[in-house]
């Protein structure tokens, strides 16, 4: 439509406007500013239809799948030889510019002049209430409905990059080879599809840091690290209610 | 215009100067060689043994007085390596009156026993121990020489040859048996680091373990290429 045209026609005025569709129309606004103003991008995503992305799944339950696959990181154990990226790497094609996992590195002072190193594993946190499943357009990414695993359909992967806007771990990245964004699934298509036990890097792992399995039977081990009244267990950003499933401890 | 005439001329001015002055420069920088008016060689580095060594002629014939067939061709054979390829050069053999060990027997020089003496031919200036960055069996492990040694005060015998032998890369050979198992066991580090003498192996991790980050922190970039080559040498 041409705007001098535009500029032709006579002001409705807002009578013909229904209270429904400017309320519609402000709501859009008021999301779209608070996202300039650092907002995050959720607030573009209706919940209604984040709750339809995750299958209806009950939220109320501790944990819903079966399996429900878990990792544990014992965090203090991690020496950063990074040989759970370099299996990972190999095992999912993993290009230099990404990763599914990486270690971080930070420094607690924990006296006068005297810091401790700590290394931090991290990976998708397969979240209960994954954001980037919330904001995904085309359903590429989802929650698989037995394993609880945040999945990608790369074949409806349109490369729009919100989910990694969206995600609170940084846990994904365009892959330029294949057109789409990739992510761990915890080696389900390399691994566990294929009646392997754990991911490429527990195998790897020298000192046992990450530990992985079903945290809804109450004999493994995720669980039993897991649910230790003597032991703090967190997650990584809890402010953002996302329910991860991946646990860190020091033990 | 004249401003930019002149300009131009001082900025020629400054080149030719800037030109004088890096000629005048590199001809002041020709300095002579090391010296070799004493007809000796650099000391000797035995590298390829079990353990690095140095050898200085100048010390035992201008210091100590020796004349050349006191060594050659009894003890020593003067060809450059020869002895090396002898293959029998260790502790044991020097012990036995063989070699260095002719005279380095307590009675006429320090012997070769004398756990004080080892950093004389082992580690001296020439050799200076650094720090050691293990990256078998894991990536990588920092070991600080300067702060045990000169901060805390000990001697390399205290841990050579008995917990490490002097050559850089000898535990990292044995990756199977270079462990934490093993630290824990007494071997290696744990030998001290037990909790009695110093902070148990199984803690603090992270005080040796600097992990690939800290690796690439030390090596990162052409630079760290180049001490890596220098490091697997020795």
């Amino acid at each position: 439509m041409n705007i001098k045209e535009l500029e032709k026609l006579r002001n409705e005025g807002t009578d013909s406007v229904s209270s429904r569709e400017r309320r519609t129309f402000l709501r859009a606004g008021l999301a779209i500013t608070g996202l300039f103003l650092g907002g995050t991008v959720m607030s573009l995503t209706p919940v209604k239809k984040a709750r339809a992305a995750l299958g209806g799944m009950d939220l109320e339950k501790k944990y819903p799948y079966k399996p429900h696959y878990s990792m544990v990181i014992r965090q203090n154990h991690c020496v950063d030889c990074e040989r759970c990226k370099e299996a990972c790497v190999k095992t999912n094609h993993v290009p230099s510019y990404g990763y599914r996992t990486t270690i971080f590195e930070r420094y607690k002072i924990i006296g006068p002049a005297e810091t401790e190193r700590i290394f931090m594993p991290v990976l998708c946190n397969h979240c209960n209430r994954p954001p980037c499943v919330r904001v995904c357009p085309t359903h590429a990414t989802y929650k698989d409905k037995k394993t609880g695993i945040v999945m990608m359909d790369i074949k409806k992967c349109i490369g729009c990059k919100t989910c990694m806007a969206a995600c609170p771990y940084d846990a994904r990245y365009f892959n330029e080879e294949i057109r789409a964004i990739d992510k761990c699934n915890f080696c389900y298509d390399t691994r566990l599809s294929k009646g392997m036990k754990d991911t490429a890097c527990v195998a790897a792992c020298p000192a046992h840091v990450r530990v992985f399995g079903d945290i809804s039977d109450p004999d493994s081990e995720v669980y039993k690290l897991v649910h230790q009244p003597d032991k703090v267990v967190w997650v990584l950003r809890p402010e953002t209610g996302t329910l991860p499933n991946v646990f860190y401890m020091n033990d | 215009m004249k401003l930019k005439n002149k300009t131009i001329c001082m900025l020629g001015a400054a080149a030719l100067a800037g030109l004088l002055f890096s000629v005048g420069g590199q001809a002041g920088s020709l300095q002579p060689g090391p010296e070799t008016d004493n007809g000796y060689q650099e000391p000797l580095v035995f590298s390829h043994g079990p353990a690095g060594v140095m050898f200085s002629h100048k010390a035992h014939v201008e210091g100590a007085g020796l004349e050349c067939d006191d060594c050659h061709p009894k003890i020593f054979k003067m060809e450059n390596g020869s002895t090396e390829a002898k293959g029998d050069v260790n502790m044991a053999s020097l012990d036995k009156g063989k070699y260095c060990g002719a005279c380095h027997n307590g009675d006429v020089a320090f012997s070769t026993k004398n756990p004080e003496y080892c950093v004389t031919c082992h580690g001296s200036p020439m050799q200076k121990p650094k720090t050691i960055v293990f990256t078998e069996p894991v990536k990588a492990v920092l070991f600080d020489h300067k702060m045990h040694t000169e901060e805390m005060g000990f001697e390399c015998s205290a841990c050579h040859p008995k917990l490490f032998r002097m050559k850089v890369g000898d535990a990292e050979s044995q990756p199977d048996k270079f462990v934490m198992k093993a630290l824990y066991a007494g071997k290696y580090c744990g030998a001290c680091h037990n909790g009695d003498n110093a902070f148990a192996s199984d803690t603090k991790c992270t005080t040796c373990h600097i992990g690939v980050l800290g690796y690439d922190r030390l090596f990162s970039g052409k630079k760290g290429a180049k001490k890596k080559e220098e490091h697997s040498e020795h």
